[in-house]
């Protein structure tokens, strides 16, 4: 366990930026997205939710999967290999490292995803614990302790005038051992510090909802009257899936020209028609209701049916905030419910 | 603002009730102080949920795109913006005037969340209304009163139609339009224009830079009413999906010139952009222009006028100025 002086953190920031390429939660006309880190960068580390969330980081809205060139023969360039570059992140809060897990049932699954693994092994995450949570966070909704993010290479933890921090994989031990200069061995004190702050952050939250019974409930669901009345609302943006930590559909693209070409990966939604639409003109997902009821029952049927009931919702929020007509899974998990004991 | 709401489903419950339509279309609360989503209200008893408060912004007119057409009357509440989308639906031929009954709600402005919490102690507050001229936030422990000018909607200080320009019946007495309107409508086009050119790529590059392309500022205008755009189009693709500058650029300079002269500034797109992208900047610079090189236009007012940019006049600029 060490600490850095708060003072100091400009400096720690140098020197990771030295080892890797750094992002950090930063400001730009007025909106915080994790950004590379300059020595002039506004770096915010008091917005619980970036705008884009750092998912981004192993599975970006745009790569090149493949380039070709057809000439004599067919020139190939495979980029599922690629590395990419060697990058920390320093900041990610606990739901969203809780995200980067679910995330990696999908790609790491079998088969794996070559990129997406090469980018997860060439990131080091450095969490910050959650000192007070927003109106709209119910990640304890889904067992998510915001003081603490198992999934992270390291934990900071504000302690008030320090930052602790503690390596939780060999990765993360690995670059706090390059910090040595840096760093101060944590006292007794400042572990007591660490963990009244783990305790303070479960306290504040005013949004409370179960989800106890409710992957159950919807089983029965599909045909259920409640979907004709939700979709309404919807204008069929892009909004909760793009900002969403845990949305991970993606669509294949060709841009050829002439006797070459590429072919990319992209983020895609299922609040678009084209989602689900054939070559044929046919489309499963004909109207705005069977695209919503989708996306829910992917989040709290389908994924924790697949994944030992594990919901793909880790309570950010960023729904909540950002659907421009107010339609979020926290009104979804409110009107269906669950077992009768839930709140 | 009690008053107003209960005003509102009144009007809605009577209408319902004698069934002079079979839907409405206002407001109303969910969960959190800043939430007053649209309702569809169906039954006279439904109408108690109706809500007019400092968060009733969201637009209702584009739904009447949803609505099929075969269906009898809708009700449908608008406020000065939203009445304007009325006759930019009408306008393009997308809706009739008979099938909806308007309520016209005089409205002098919408709060902005952000600088409510920005201000006040966001967890605690429970309900935030408009007294008159003065914002009243109720917290959990206590009661704080502000100026109201002070917490609205960038778009609302700039709106110079705060009554409803179309409808059937109007709840209340007009508001006035607020002082500076004008003098703010094209106070930051004015400040971006004045850049030089590199500098104004720049603002623009890391604005639009930020875009996620979920096309919310699309779907959201209710001068994009087509049955289907061409960013939508799968073959041919005009419109790459892989999220590059050039793209991005592409959809945001061809919608911006297909609402020329057609935006009637409600701003929704600015205001529920998920990137904070200030997209109204880029459909004010093309409303100052057509002031400029058409005459004065201000759309959404008379469904039976001559649009600048789809009227032909003899004396109309004859192409790209030398400016």
């Amino acid at each position: 366990m060490k600490k850095i002086a708060k003072a100091k953190l400009q400096d720690l920031w140098r020197h990771l930026s030295e080892e890797a390429a750094l992002y950090l939660p930063a400001g730009s006309d007025g909106v915080v997205d994790f950004a590379r880190w300059q020595e002039d960068l506004a770096v915010d580390l008091g917005e619980l939710n970036v705008c884009v969330p750092p998912k981004k980081f192993f599975y970006p809205q745009t790569e090149t999967v493949l380039k070709y060139e057809i000439g004599d023969d067919l020139q190939l360039v495979d980029f599922s290999g690629h590395a990419g570059e060697r990058a920390i992140l320093f900041g990610v809060r606990p739901c969203d490292v809780a995200s980067f897990s679910m995330m990696d049932k999908v790609y790491l699954g079998d088969p794996a995803d070559e990129a997406y693994r090469r980018r997860r092994e060439n990131t080091c995450v450095i969490a910050l614990g959650c000192q007070e949570p927003e109106e709209t966070c119910f990640c304890l909704t889904f067992d998510i302790d915001p003081g603490k993010a198992p999934g992270a290479d390291i934990l900071a933890t504000d302690t008030g005038e320090e930052v602790v921090l503690v390596a939780q994989s060999p990765k993360g031990e690995e670059l706090l051992a390059t910090l040595n200069g840096l760093l101060l061995e944590a006292t007794s004190g400042d572990e007591i510090k660490v963990k009244d702050a783990q305790e303070q952050a479960k306290e504040g939250y005013v949004t409370h909802v179960s989800v106890r019974g409710l992957m159950e409930k919807l089983d029965g669901m599909f045909t259920d009257a409640y979907w004709n009345r939700l979709y309404r609302r919807c204008i069929a943006c892009g909004t909760c899936t793009y900002l969403c930590p845990t949305c991970h559909c993606f669509d294949l693209q060709e841009y050829a020209t002439g006797n070459c070409g590429e072919r990319i990966r992209c983020w895609d939604t299922c609040m678009a028609a084209d989602f689900t639409q054939m070559a044929g003109g046919h489309n499963p997902r004909p109207t705005q209701k069977e695209r919503v009821r989708q996306r829910f029952m992917h989040k709290l049927n389908y994924f924790p049916r697949q994944h030992g009931g594990e919901y793909a919702c880790v309570g950010c929020g960023r729904c909540v905030r950002k659907c421009p007509v107010n339609l979020d899974i926290l009104e979804v998990i409110r009107e269906v419910g669950g077992a009768a004991d839930g709140q | 603002m009690r008053a107003a709401s209960e005003k509102m489903r009144q009007v809605a419950a009577e209408a319902l009730a004698e069934q002079q339509v079979t839907a409405v279309l206002g407001w109303r609360k969910k969960d959190f102080w800043w939430q007053s989503p649209v309702a569809f209200v169906e039954t006279a008893a439904a109408a108690e949920q109706l809500t007019f408060d400092p968060f009733s912004v969201y637009n209702p007119v584009k739904y009447l795109l949803e609505e099929d057409s075969a269906r009898a009357k809708i009700g449908v509440f608008v406020k000065g913006c939203d009445s304007r989308a009325v006759n930019r639906l009408l306008q393009d031929k997308r809706l009739e005037r008979e099938r909806v009954l308007l309520f016209g709600l005089p409205c002098s402005g919408k709060a902005d969340p952000a600088k409510i919490r920005a201000a006040f102690p966001a967890k605690k507050i429970q309900e935030v209304v408009f007294e008159g001229e003065e914002l009243v936030v109720l917290l959990t422990d206590g009661e704080e009163r502000a100026p109201a000018s002070d917490f609205l909607l960038e778009k609302c200080l700039t709106c110079r139609h705060p009554n409803p320009v179309v409808y059937d019946q109007l709840l209340w007495e007009q508001v006035p339009v607020r002082a500076g309107v004008d003098e703010r409508r094209f106070a930051r086009v004015k400040k971006v224009g004045q850049k030089e050119p590199e500098e104004r790529y720049a603002y623009w590059a890391n604005q639009l830079g930020r875009c996620i392309r979920c096309f919310a500022c699309r779907n959201v205008c209710p001068a994009c009413n087509c049955r289907s755009c061409v960013f939508d189009q799968a073959e041919p693709r005009w419109l790459g999906k892989a999220n590059d500058m050039a793209d991005t650029l592409n959809y945001h300079i061809i919608r911006a010139f297909h609402v020329a002269g057609r935006c009637f500034e409600c701003g929704e797109c600015e205001r529920i952009c998920p990137s904070g992208i200030p997209l109204q900047e880029i459909n004010r610079r093309l409303i100052m222009d057509i002031d400029k090189y058409f005459g004065p236009y201000e759309a959404g007012l008379d469904p039976g006028d001559s649009p600048p940019l789809g009227t032909y006049r003899g004396e109309d600029p004859a192409g790209f100025d030398e400016s």
